[in-house]
């Protein structure tokens, strides 16, 4: 009888501190992680490491904040000048970081380029207009449809192409804004792919050379054409390592150097780099470790994906490389100070 | 000594505290019954722009199987060739191979629409809401992937033990008659 007793007091005494243990040990407000296995972590932190060899650039001037909410776009004028493009107003800057003029629009700019005249092309949503220096409206162009979204606009003379990321084509115009042609469009007689566009990043240079270069950014390459809607040529490939365009659409903004080589911007992994006017990679301006704190890429950290937060890159004549953080809406300038191999 | 007619007397104090007594009884049953039918018609959902797919949802779930799926917002999507909600971070090859994709219960299916686009599916049977496509979809493409609550599975429970642990707060109750917080195009 005792020992039956004792027996089921011990087994009490187990069960109370069983559930003790387990009142203990339960977790009931997430904090000791999912308990998944590491198959299930996703971790680009190997691929955000950049060999220190590789990167010829440094930060030389301190970062000059936009005050906007919501940038997009940089440009430089032949004096140096800063334009920015974000919120609903174009601002130029000193690169002494002093604000010298603001130009008021009536809706969100996502791109915009200075001509030789210093005109200020900037393209709205779905359409363009044409700013004097002191901020008077001089021209606003037809509207490209509902569908389109304006993300690239250079001059070249008298010619002026836009990309449009909506419509999935470049549009090229005389000055007046009187359209010539479309470039790009799916043609497989002149062996065009057509612009795959995941997200609305599109983006568009006139080199030295007097080709149009357009990204195409889904298969990530940089594709040259004549203004008259020529493939000529293109290069990049896909990769996640340091050497090529990663994840699913890159890059997602570029420059052209004086010496005609390309300064390219890609989103995912946050990387700036320098590749030679045949599409050969020559360094890294900056990575995920110099452009983002922390050091980490963007992972899930935002709903709406990588839809927004694509950095936007322009040069001045000295190869400096200025860089518009649109994250933290500062623009960052990099100077080289290492030759390269 | 001549009565005041304002003065109060016992009486008016018991009939007026017996007044406003029930008036406050009904004021409180009124909100009781209204807070009620509010929480009957609640469902638990996720916001997907709040959440951060930490991966609590796959184990948190009171459900042997979390009733939280991976969803898939087509008009968001880029129908990418080299998608990252279907492909690891560095794939080997650009094809189907178990050892190319990113989701460790292989529930996504990639299926060849043209030239250079692919859609994506996803198989709900094989998915344990663990948000790692959500995390390479988030990064590198759209977000058109996310976490949903999927009410065909959810037992709605009044603490729901996902919500508790959510590091995000992404846990909501939304009207049972708009059960989900999808995604849409132009969104950000």
């Amino acid at each position: 009888m005792n020992a039956n007793r004792i027996f089921i007091g011990v087994l009490i005494g187990l069960a109370v501190v069983i559930a003790v243990v387990a009142l203990v040990l339960l977790d009931t407000t997430g904090k000791k992680g999912s308990g998944l296995g590491k198959e299930y972590l996703y971790d680009v932190k190997d691929l955000a490491k950049i060999d220190p060899n590789l990167i010829l650039y440094e930060e030389s001037a301190q970062s000059l904040s936009t005050g906007f909410t919501d940038s997009h776009g940089i440009a430089l004028d032949s004096q140096g000048s800063i334009y920015i493009a974000g919120d609903r107003a174009i601002r130029i800057f000193a690169q002494s970081g002093n604000l010298l003029d603001e130009i008021e629009l009536t809706d969100a700019p996502r791109c915009l380029t200075v001509a030789d005249d210093d005109k200020i092309y900037i393209g709205i949503t779905n359409h363009v207009e044409v700013y004097g220096q002191q901020g008077k409206r001089l021209a606003s162009w037809d509207s490209l449809g509902e569908r389109a979204v304006l993300t690239s606009i250079a001059v070249s003379k008298s010619d002026v192409l836009v990309a449009d990321a909506g419509n999935r084509i470049v549009l090229r115009y005389d000055i007046t804004g009187r359209l010539i042609n479309r470039i790009g469009a799916k043609d497989k007689e002149r062996n065009i792919p057509g612009f795959v566009i995941p997200s609305p990043y599109f983006d568009l240079a006139v080199s030295r050379d007097g080709l149009l270069r357009v990204v195409n950014p889904g298969l990530r390459r940089i594709e040259a054409y004549t203004f008259d809607g020529d493939l000529e040529f293109w290069w990049g490939k896909f990769s996640s390592a340091v050497e090529g365009f990663c994840g699913c659409c890159n890059p997602v903004n570029f420059a052209i150097l004086e010496n005609e080589s390309f300064v390219t911007c890609e989103k995912g992994l946050i990387r700036v780099k320098i590749y030679d006017p045949e599409g050969a990679f020559v360094c890294v301006v900056a990575g995920p470790e110099q452009l983002i704190e922390g050091g980490a890429s963007r992972v899930s950290e935002f709903g709406a994906g990588s839809q927004t937060g694509g950095f936007d890159v322009a040069v001045d004549a000295q190869g400096r490389i200025f860089i518009l953080d649109t994250i933290n809406n500062v623009v960052r300038i990099f100077t080289k100070v290492k030759a390269g191999q | 000594m001549s009565e005041n007619k304002n003065d109060i007397t016992r009486r008016h104090l018991l009939r007026d505290g017996l007044w406003g007594g029930c008036l406050a009884g009904l004021g409180g049953l009124a909100g009781f019954l209204v807070g009620k039918l509010k929480k009957t018609n609640t469902v638990w959902q996720i916001d997907p722009y709040t959440c951060i797919a930490c991966g609590n949802c796959a184990t948190y779930c009171v459900l042997e199987e979390s009733a939280v799926k991976c969803v898939h917002a087509f008009a968001v999507c880029g129908y990418c060739k080299i998608c990252f909600g279907f492909f690891g971070p560095e794939p080997v090859e650009i094809n189907e191979g178990a050892e190319n994709q990113l989701c460790p219960t292989g529930a996504i299916t990639r299926t060849f629409v043209e030239e250079p686009y692919y859609e994506y599916t996803i198989d709900e049977s094989l998915c344990n809401g663990c948000g790692k496509c959500v995390k390479g979809c988030n990064t590198f493409g759209n977000g058109a992937l996310f976490l949903q609550v999927r009410h065909d599975r959810c037992l709605n429970c009044n603490e729901c033990s996902i919500a508790a642990a959510c590091p995000s707060g992404a846990f909501k109750r939304v009207p049972a008659d708009e059960p989900y917080m999808l995604k849409e195009a132009g969104h950000s």
